[in-house]
């Protein structure tokens, strides 16, 4: 790891038990490591997996969302959907080369002003040893995860009940179903920067043709692609908007 | 942003607190370098009269559109600076904190890491102000009538608390009499009075007081509103009848379990019933000499695993799953985790009336443990003293009762402290059954939007501090439809929601959330997540369109998240203010 390395944490605190929590630190005199910046949310269901990567996109190397213990959520049960986005989460973005320690949700309450010191200290070595996030090698990945998160289908997967599918099933569905959907928000990424074919996208994202090809069809039945041309035994394909 | 925006910065050293670490002067020539900052300085401590005097003439002086105040957490000031804001003539939505103080200068010793943070913390602020909006908190009238649904001794309690303080009450009760399960009870414990002296005077004034409307044999068929503004329509004799109302009650009461039937043989040999059973039959007079009883205790309760105090929303899945135990409860041996609570005291009140009429009655209470808290004690030494006998079973080993000579009953147990299998040989057995969640209780939560507790008993909004209120506002809790509780317990828990409910309705009027969800309707399709998410039915979809009961909405943002078209943005804490947070968290300058 390069010297002096200083991992930088991007916090996302709720309102009623972490960032009083985070308080009570304060008033306790808790020294901790000056290396997080924290965002005050009501709920840590307000945090969207988007705003988590845009997070990485914008230099942290590790993300971590508090919320109130199970149970004592202000809202109820807003930190259960928080814990159900941010698990499926890191199972996807540890297949798009993010390790899911990047990723961090732990219940602090308002009285633990101690675990929140020990955690944000805990924390930042965790990810000093992880390094700095690789944001230059998967940039584009990152991207195409950021319009994935904020897409329809996925948003849909991430939060509907699905109770008529055994969980374990379910979750392979899911998780499964926004992979594809990141692999297609790559695509279109190509496509928005200009014309292209299956063999040139291929070489670019490293997916196998035939899903680039089912992806392709897919974004013609939507109307987001079209096929413009033919060279050399291949189709051109190019956004249409 | 739509004006352009005019970013006010006040730096506080809070004496020492902040200044004697993070170098204050150096964080307001910082902050004066950021785009739209139009002023920053410092003060000792900007909690102060002086210190809000500034911030009062500088919004007016420099013509401010935002204000950041850097110093401690908003969770305890923030109040107070958007009040100066308010007075300067700012709305106070337009106020950002910087949290320097807890989150930094208190925690953070190296004084040059800790400027770095207090700038850091500085720009996310200056940042997320940029995005900000005036809000309003918008009031809402409350309705001076209240809803009791339910005609037990909670119902009718409530009902006359809030008759008495001038509030019109409908009292709405599904069977044709008023009185609810304690109208089957014979005496009640500790005093022995009869039940119809506790009960029969309240029935009475409920029906006669000139503030209380009674609905018997009425069902609640649709409740649509929210706080202060709740349209009920009832059927009564199959008419339907509508009202307006500002508050409800919930006392829908419990049901008492009936062990499946051959379960210690109930059912099958004459003389095993439920304890309330027995009660009828010494309210009829129709125990008319002395036998030989034996009570069991916990049967049917204190079963299987207890759950962990965990909340959940009311899913629908668990809701039928409840129903579907409920109504079995005559065919499922399922029984239940809690401990019922009343059932040792009942019983051993049922012994003392059956000693006392025939003292040459044997009374055997076969138990797991045995609960007479507080000055019960009392009742339970004069149990003894009247010989009624106390015998321990274990959980594992359940007594068994199969038929003796005689029309008799073989009551076979084993005894732990003896060490032995024990018999006795009685003429009635008495099974102590807990109280359970009832149907009703169950379809109205889920008409209303109130979660269940895992045992199907409505759910307190909060398990200490509001054990009356429900997640929904304006709605509130009475007797045992939240859990089992005797008519003492019932009556204090009545009389506390007659109480919350008329401090709503006293106050006429309350401000409500001014940081909601709203739905962009253009964006909206319906589908509906959003209303299913919803943890206080603040989303009502209707004709393809979802729409924020704003009274209702506590601004949690759960559905901001999961909103597939991001056709809902919460207020104060849009996307754009997050992210504006979240993008200049670690760049030097603003973007």
């Amino acid at each position: 790891m390069s010297v002096g390395y200083e991992p930088k944490i991007l916090g996302f605190l709720c309102n009623w038990c972490s960032y009083a929590g985070a308080d009570l630190a304060g008033v306790s005199r808790f020294e901790y490591p000056p290396n997080a910046r924290v965002i005050r949310v009501m709920c840590s269901g307000r945090v969207d997996p988007v705003h988590i990567l845009e997070g990485f996109k914008s230099g942290a190397d590790g993300v971590l969302v508090t919320g109130c213990h199970p149970g004592d959520c202000h809202y109820v049960s807003g930190n259960f959907s928080t814990e159900r986005r941010v698990e499926i989460m890191k199972k996807v973005v540890n297949k798009i080369g993010i390790d899911p320690e990047r990723i961090r949700l732990e219940w602090v309450s308002a009285s633990e002003g101690r675990k929140y010191a020990e955690l944000v200290k805990e924390y930042t070595d965790s990810i000093r040893k992880l390094g700095p996030f690789p944001l230059n090698e998967i940039s584009d990945l990152l991207d195409a995860a950021i319009g994935a998160f904020g897409s329809e289908r996925v948003r849909w997967l991430m939060n509907k009940q699905l109770e008529e599918i055994e969980p374990e099933k379910a979750e392979n569905v899911i998780i499964t179903s926004i992979e594809r959907e990141i692999e297609r928000y790559q695509l279109f990424q190509i496509l928005e920067k200009g014309n292209s074919t299956v063999s040139e996208m291929a070489k670019q994202t490293n997916l196998p043709s035939d899903v680039i090809v089912q992806h392709l069809i897919a974004l013609m039945k939507q109307g987001t692609a079209a096929i413009t041309a033919e060279a050399e035994h291949e189709y051109i394909y190019t956004l249409s908007r | 942003m739509k004006d352009e925006p005019r970013v006010g910065v006040f730096v506080c050293h809070c004496g020492t607190n902040i200044g004697g670490v993070v170098d204050v002067p150096e964080v307001v020539e910082y902050a004066k370098t950021l785009p739209y900052v139009v002023y920053a300085d410092r003060n000792l401590y900007t909690c102060s009269e002086e210190g809000l005097n500034n911030i009062r003439d500088t919004i007016k002086e420099y013509n401010l559109n935002r204000v950041v105040v850097a110093s401690c957490t908003p969770r305890t000031h923030e109040p107070l600076f958007r009040v100066a804001c308010q007075e300067g003539g700012l709305n106070p939505y337009l106020f950002e904190m910087a949290n320097i103080r807890e989150h930094c200068s208190w925690v953070h010793h190296d004084s040059k890491e800790a400027t770095e943070k207090a700038k850091d913390i500085v720009r996310m602020a200056v940042a997320r102000s940029l995005w900000l909006e005036p809000q309003e908190e918008p009031e809402l009238e409350i309705k001076d009538s209240s809803l009791v649904i339910g005609g037990g001794i909670s119902g009718l309690v409530a009902a006359i608390s809030l008759a008495d303080q001038g509030f019109k009450v409908y009292l709405v009760e599904k069977e044709a009499e008023l009185g609810g399960l304690v109208r089957q009870l014979y005496k009640l414990y500790p005093t022995l009075e009869d039940t119809s002296e506790i009960l029969n005077p309240h029935i009475e004034e409920a029906k006669n007081h000139r503030n209380i409307e009674v609905h018997t044999s009425t069902t609640i068929k649709d409740i649509e509103g929210y706080v202060g503004n709740f349209h009920v329509t009832a059927i009564k004799n199959k008419e339907q009848i509508e009202f307006d109302v500002g508050t409800i009650i919930v006392a829908t009461g419990a049901w008492n379990y009936h062990p499946p039937e051959g379960n210690f043989q109930y059912g099958v040999l004459d003389g095993v019933m439920t304890q309330l059973e027995l009660e009828e039959l010494l309210k009829e007079g129709k125990l008319e000499r002395p036998e030989i009883i034996v009570m069991i205790q916990c049967v049917g309760s204190r079963v299987g695993e207890i759950w962990s105090y965990e909340l959940v929303g009311l899913f629908h899945s668990q809701a039928t799953r409840l129903l579907s135990k409920i109504l079995g409860a005559r065919g499922s041996e399922e029984g239940w985790a809690y401990c019922s609570k009343i059932c040792c005291m009942n019983a051993i009140k049922n012994a003392i009336l059956i000693k006392e009429q025939f003292p040459e009655s044997e009374v055997t209470i076969l138990y797991q443990d045995l609960r007479t808290y507080k000055e019960y004690e009392d009742f339970y030494r004069r149990a003894r003293k009247l010989e009624v006998r106390f015998l321990k079973y274990i959980y594992e080993i359940p007594p068994e009762i199969s038929e003796a000579p005689g029309n008799k009953l073989r009551v076979s147990f084993y005894d732990p402290f003896a060490g032995e299998e024990m018999s006795i040989i009685c003429d009635k057995v008495a099974l102590s059954t807990p109280l359970i969640p009832s149907k009703d209780g169950i379809l109205l939560a889920k008409k209303l939007k109130i979660p269940l507790d895992q045992n199907g008993f409505l759910m307190e909004a909060h398990v200490k501090l509001r054990p009356i209120d429900t997640q929904i506002e304006g709605i509130f809790l009475a007797g045992t439809a939240a859990g089992p509780k005797d008519i003492s317990e019932s009556i204090v828990s009545a009389k506390a929601a007659a109480a919350r409910a008329s401090i709503l309705m006293g106050n006429k009027v309350i401000k409500t959330e001014a940081l909601t969800a709203v739905v962009n309707q253009d964006l909206c399709i319906g589908c509906g997540l959003c209303e299913e998410l919803c943890p206080y039915g603040a989303h009502i979809v209707k004709d393809g369109k979802s729409t924020v009961i704003e009274a209702l909405c506590k601004g949690c943002g759960v559905c901001v998240v999961a909103c597939p078209q991001k056709a809902i943005s919460a207020k104060h804490y849009t996307d754009d203010q997050i992210l504006a947070a979240v993008k200049n968290a670690f760049t030097e300058q603003l973007t």
